[in-house]
């Protein structure tokens, strides 16, 4: 046993057989499908059962007990074991880093499950992911064997599955450190700027279909400080409820006022615009000078979309800006892959301000910024982030030019198309089967994000620990990153895995289903038949591909 | 809350039936009436779950002493008023009812401003004097536009140790992504922690000699990210007034309360302490307070002298929060910073924030200090929790990079980093001695550092009206950032304008690239002292390119500014800029 983390176990197994576990082949070209909205149809808000009614009392008392032990173990560790809780109160006339109260919820409530969390790796992220054998020994503590578990990884944002150490991006990748080193030495604005960079700006803004486009080396970063050269404090920026807080932490930096509307509320973001036109500022009643709505393309823990055809529609005829975050749909919605208009088929000029992350469907890192030539120009002039932050390292550039000309289809003519395709097949597939066990899912039928509500915070480490030990990683999300009676397993697709990966997957979840109870679905909505593995999964590659998985409402 | 809802609920149903049904001829009646309702509904409440209770505890409390009844019941009333009145008191009082018409005009009128305003005409020679480098960055670079000549020595670049060009990194950089691939695909609190960050970390916190550390995603999201997490409403930071922007962000966004000290002036420092200090240790339960600083700053160079504010924040119990960007892998015999420079123990800062994008040729930023802090990010630092992880490659980049730091010579000094300091000494002292009978620059920065910067001399900017500074001081005045961003100021761009010809002249006549302080005017909350020609100091580069550098710098400075004597020559330099 180890209390250092072990060096890596060497990898002795052919390339070819490393490839394939980071990207798997395709088995059958039944299993492609097409991501794209009907054209002219409405965005259907997606139909979400409800637990029964005891499961949500059964949440609130398990999180009443878990707090109510919380306080009594402080209650009585401050008594007994003083030097444990010597952090967490003033010493020497030095205040807590963080008191009692602040830290409560980590201490009592995710110390508990906190294996589940923040599982050591190492390798690419790819279809497999290789996660460090680890014992827990007291807080914060862990030993190791020495070994490793290979899990399907149904957790990384690796949607197209550039995640390799294998392939044309990789090599490109790491030729380009010959030819152009390991870091962008320098701000952008003083001398970081390479040719790379401008070419990785005129690839980036192409493929989104807007003039010009700037790099950011972290997609937090990019929204931390791009407020700033948009909005000041005669400007409304309206915030859709579940908004990234990079988003919001934007907005807070820019000084601008903002009102928050309901998560995707057409109708809440309507009035909302309506009286803050009518109102005005507080306090003055002067018009504000402009009003933005800030939204996402893919919600990362709802899983369902942005309405752009309708925002769109509002934002038109009410005069206001749009900005909208695709650092998640960008790469993956849409049948070429770019992203949220592309998806419901609107002209990308419209979004005024489209932003967007490296990170997930292109394998890289950073984000992006873009829109149209003017606003570049300015945000060019007024980012502070380009003075002052690192520039993108070169490597980075060469991966996400060269998955970016893949997806476009410039390069490995039509291994892109087949990633997207995969991905969208991928995607309804297990979504339409884990619907027919009888799972509580949320989020638009195409989306890659899919969170299974599991509700009970007990059952969050059972699930995790559970599909662990039949190697499948997935991620638990619980309060306070959603609704306290939502906690949920978050599984994000990937094209790197298989039809035949998925069909394991889901025979699994059946088990852990039946074993701790999470079937409380009605199987699709409206329809109040739940089926067992074997119904569910035949004849899904054909039902999967049909506008609401082929099952009308009894 | 339900029974005394429903109690609520009862009493005013009665009152409105009494108003509405029955008019009383007399006041003895109607208040018989009144009692009778009231009771006869009251009884209802024995219904109620826990109703009893209720009924058997008003009753009682009437019979004991009727007025008593009276006040609870007064209070009650006002308790359910208070509820219901906080809950949309925001704001409520200043909106105004519109009918939809109305509103319909509102919205027909209202005619919003651009998204942003365009580029001005004298604004464009800022993106147009952006240097773009064709090809490898390091000591000698290509440039595209500007200057096409073959090889222009760089010394605007922040990779102090030209690490980038080193061939140990190169080899390490492409051994790791031939086995993890190029991003991390997932947030470090998932699946985004790999065995390279682990060791980086591990890494740094042995360097540093901390106990522990923490790695963020991006170099200039660090401060305005770890502060918050410590700093919370009501705490107390006392700040130097020279700090970076990437501080003033944090500041603003932890909505702390905020005391200045003069820039690096140790005796206001102390005084201000001793001033504030009672004051706060009376306060119940104790405010975390930080003294907030840069090691080395990055607006005008000068050194903090540390040894004074540990002194000083030991014996007034603060901590010290350091951004310590310029000075890590630059100051100390093997670039541990500045506790190896002033040879004080790296406990005594309570947190150190830093970035792998400068001194260690990667990219990204870090935190290190006391194992609770550290541990507190992770769950509490927006930046880290809600942003994927850095590259693993770049993790062992900066592993790589520290381990080439640590080449000793005899002298038991680093090789690079006393290089580093040759350099930086070498220039220093030729840049200022060549222009030591100038009119127009100066040298501002300490000696240590590694940037070294100009700006122009107070008399010839009084000479040609320049103001002291720029911007606007009421984040200093009030501790509250101004309401609105500071406009756009033609003297800045000017003075701007100016130090970029230098810049230009630099690179014409001797090939060589320097850089100038882009500090942007709108964004900053502290007022903008001079802006300054910057001269990073570079290993890569050779004394002779050095020389050459100091024996032509004044002579660009004088061929510019010369020719910059009166006010009428300003209105050239501004149509000069339309044209750039």
């Amino acid at each position: 046993m180890l209390l250092k983390m072990p060096d890596a176990p060497a990898e002795d197994r052919p390339p070819e057989e490393v490839a394939e576990l980071e990207f798997g082949k395709l088995t059958s070209t039944d299993y492609l499908y097409v991501s794209q909205h009907p054209a002219g149809q409405p965005y259907p808000n997606p139909v979400e059962d409800d637990p029964p009614i005891f499961i949500y009392i059964v949440t609130y008392l398990s999180y009443l007990i878990l707090i109510i032990i919380g306080h009594i173990r402080d209650f009585f560790g401050k008594i007994f074991r003083p030097e444990a809780y010597e952090h967490l109160v003033e010493k020497d006339g030095y205040a807590p880093w963080s008191d009692g109260f602040e830290s409560f919820y980590e201490r009592r409530l995710k110390e508990r499950i906190d294996d589940c969390f923040a599982r050591p790796i190492h390798g690419a992220p790819g279809r497999y992911i290789k996660c460090y054998q680890r014992i827990k020994m007291g807080i914060n503590k862990y030993q190791y064997t020495g070994g490793s578990d290979e899990c399907l990884n149904l957790s990384s944002y690796n949607y197209l599955g550039f995640g390799q150490s294998k392939g044309t991006c990789t090599e490109a990748a790491s030729e380009i450190v010959d030819s152009y080193g390991t870091s962008g030495c320098s701000p952008r604005d003083i001398v970081g700027t390479t040719d790379l960079h401008q070419q990785c700006e005129r690839l980036i803004a192409d493929f989104v279909g807007q003039d010009d486009a700037i790099l950011v080396s972290q997609g937090y970063g990019t929204n931390a400080f791009i407020f700033e050269c948009i909005a000041d404090s005669k400007t409304l920026v309206l915030s859709d409820a579940l908004n990234h807080a990079s988003t919001r932490f934007g907005v807070r930096v820019s000084g601008a006022s903002v009102k928050v509307f309901e998560h995707n509320d057409m109708k809440s973001l309507e009035k909302v615009i309506r009286n803050a036109i009518a109102q005005g500022q507080p306090k003055s009643h002067r018009p504000w000078s402009k009003i933005i709505i800030a939204v996402e393309g893919l919600y990362s823990m709802e899983g369902d979309m942005c309405n752009l055809v309708e925002i769109i529609r509002l934002k038109e005829k009410y005069k206001c800006y749009l900005f909208v975050d695709e650092a998640h749909s960008i790469g993956a919605l849409g049948p070429n892959g770019r992203g949220i208009s592309d998806y419901f088929g609107v002209d990308p000029k419209k979004i005024d301000v489209l932003m967007g992350t490296l990170t997930k469907s292109f394998g890289a890192t950073g984000g992006y910024i873009s829109g149209s030539q003017k606003l570049m120009d300015r945000v060019r002039v007024d980012y502070a982030t380009n003075v002052h932050g690192e520039s993108v390292p070169p490597p980075v550039l060469a991966q996400i030019i060269s998955s970016m000309s893949i997806i476009k289809g410039d390069l490995n003519p039509g291994e892109g198309a087949l990633r997207l395709q995969r991905l969208a097949f991928n995607s309804r597939y297990f979504r339409s089967g884990l619907k027919k066990l009888g799972f509580i899912i949320y989020g638009a039928d195409d989306s890659p994000v899919i969170p299974l509500l599991v509700f009970l915070p007990a059952k969050m480490p059972a699930v995790s620990r559970k599909l662990y030990d039949m190697g499948i990683a997935l991620v638990i999300a619980a309060y306070p990153a959603t609704p306290i009676v939502s906690g949920r397993v978050r599984l994000c697709l990937s094209s790197a895995l298989t039809k035949e990966d998925l069909d394991y997957v889901l025979e699994k979840f059946s088990e852990i289903g039946d074993l701790i109870y999470l079937k409380f679905g009605s199987g699709i909505p409206g329809q109040t038949k739940k089926m067992n593995i074997q119904e569910a999964l035949a004849g899904n590659v054909e039902m999967c591909k049909q506008p609401n998985f082929g099952l009308v409402k009894a | 809350m339900s029974p005394e809802s429903e109690f609520t609920f009862t009493t005013t149903k009665t009152t409105t039936t009494i108003q509405t049904t029955t008019l009383p001829p007399t006041l003895e009646s109607l208040s018989n009436t009144l009692a009778d309702t009231f009771v006869h509904y009251l009884n209802y409440l024995g219904k109620v779950p826990g109703g009893d209770w209720l009924l058997w505890y008003i009753k009682a409390s009437y019979k004991d002493d009727p007025v008593r009844s009276l006040f609870e019941l007064a209070l009650f009333l006002f308790g359910v008023y208070y509820f219901f009145n906080s809950r949309r008191k925001e704001n409520k009082s200043d909106l105004v009812t519109l009918s939809k018409r109305e509103i319909d005009e509102l919205i027909d009128e209202w005619n919003p401003v651009e998204i942003v305003d365009e580029v001005t005409p004298i604004e464009k020679w800022q993106m147009k004097s952006l240097p773009v480098v064709k090809g490898h960055n390091g000591a000698r670079i290509q440039l595209e536009n500007l200057n096409k000549a073959k090889d222009v020595v760089n010394l605007a670049s922040n990779d102090f140790l030209n690490l980038n060009e080193s061939e140990e990194l190169k080899t390490i950089a492409k051994s790791v992504i031939n086995y993890s691939g190029v991003g991390a695909c997932s947030a470090p609190n998932f699946y985004g922690t790999q065995d390279f960050h682990v060791r980086l970390e591990e890494d740094l916190t042995d360097y540093l000699h901390g106990e522990n550390s923490i790695l963020y995603g991006q170099d200039f999201v660090t401060p305005s990210s770890v502060l918050p997490a410590f700093v919370k409403r009501g705490d107390v930071c006392v700040v130097d007034t020279g700090v970076n922007i990437a501080i003033q962000k944090a500041l603003v966004v932890s909505r702390c309360e905020i005391e200045w000290y003069h820039h690096n002036d140790m005796k206001h420092l102390e005084n201000l302490l001793k001033e504030i200090t009672p004051t706060l240790d009376k306060q119940k339960p104790l405010k975390r307070r930080f003294i907030v600083t840069e090691a080395i700053f990055s607006n005008g160079g000068s050194l903090l002298d540390l040894p004074k504010v540990v002194e000083l924040r030991k014996k007034y119990k603060y901590r010290l929060f350091l951004d310590e960007s310029n000075s890590i892998g630059v100051l100390g015999n093997t670039g541990r910073g500045i506790t190896e420079y002033f040879g004080i123990p790296r406990s005594d800062v309570s947190i150190t924030v830093g970035t792998l994008a400068n001194s260690l040729a990667s990219s990204g930023g870090f935190c290190v200090g006391a194992s609770p802090m550290v541990h507190h990010q992770r769950l509490s630092s927006l930046a880290y929790v809600f942003s994927a992880s850095l590259p693993p490659y770049c993790a062992k980049v900066a592993c790589q990079a520290i381990k080439e730091i640590k080449k000793l010579n005899s002298n038991g000094k680093s090789i690079l980093i006393s290089k580093l300091h040759e350099n930086t000494k070498f220039l220093h002292e030729g840049i200022s001695s060549a222009i030591k009978d100038s009119n127009f620059v100066e040298v501002i920065s300490n000696i240590n550092s590694p940037v070294i910067q100009l700006s122009l001399k107070g008399p010839f900017r009084e000479a040609i009206n320049l103001p002291e500074f720029y911007g606007n001081t009421s984040f200093l005045t009030t501790a509250r950032r101004s309401k609105y961003n500071n406009p756009f100021d033609e003297k800045y761009n000017l003075e701007n304008f100016i130090l970029q010809k230098i810049v230009d002249q630099v690179l014409a006549s001797s090939n060589i690239l320097i850089s100038r302080s882009k500090n942007l005017l709108v964004h900053e909350h502290l007022p903008v002292a001079k802006p300054r020609l910057m001269v990073y100091a570079n290993t890569g580069v050779s004394i002779e390119d050095l020389s050459l550098l100091i024996r032509t710098i004044n002579g660009a400075v004088n061929t510019v500014c010369g020719s910059i004597n009166r006010e009428s020559s300003l209105d050239t330099l501004t149509s000069e800029m339309k044209v750039y």
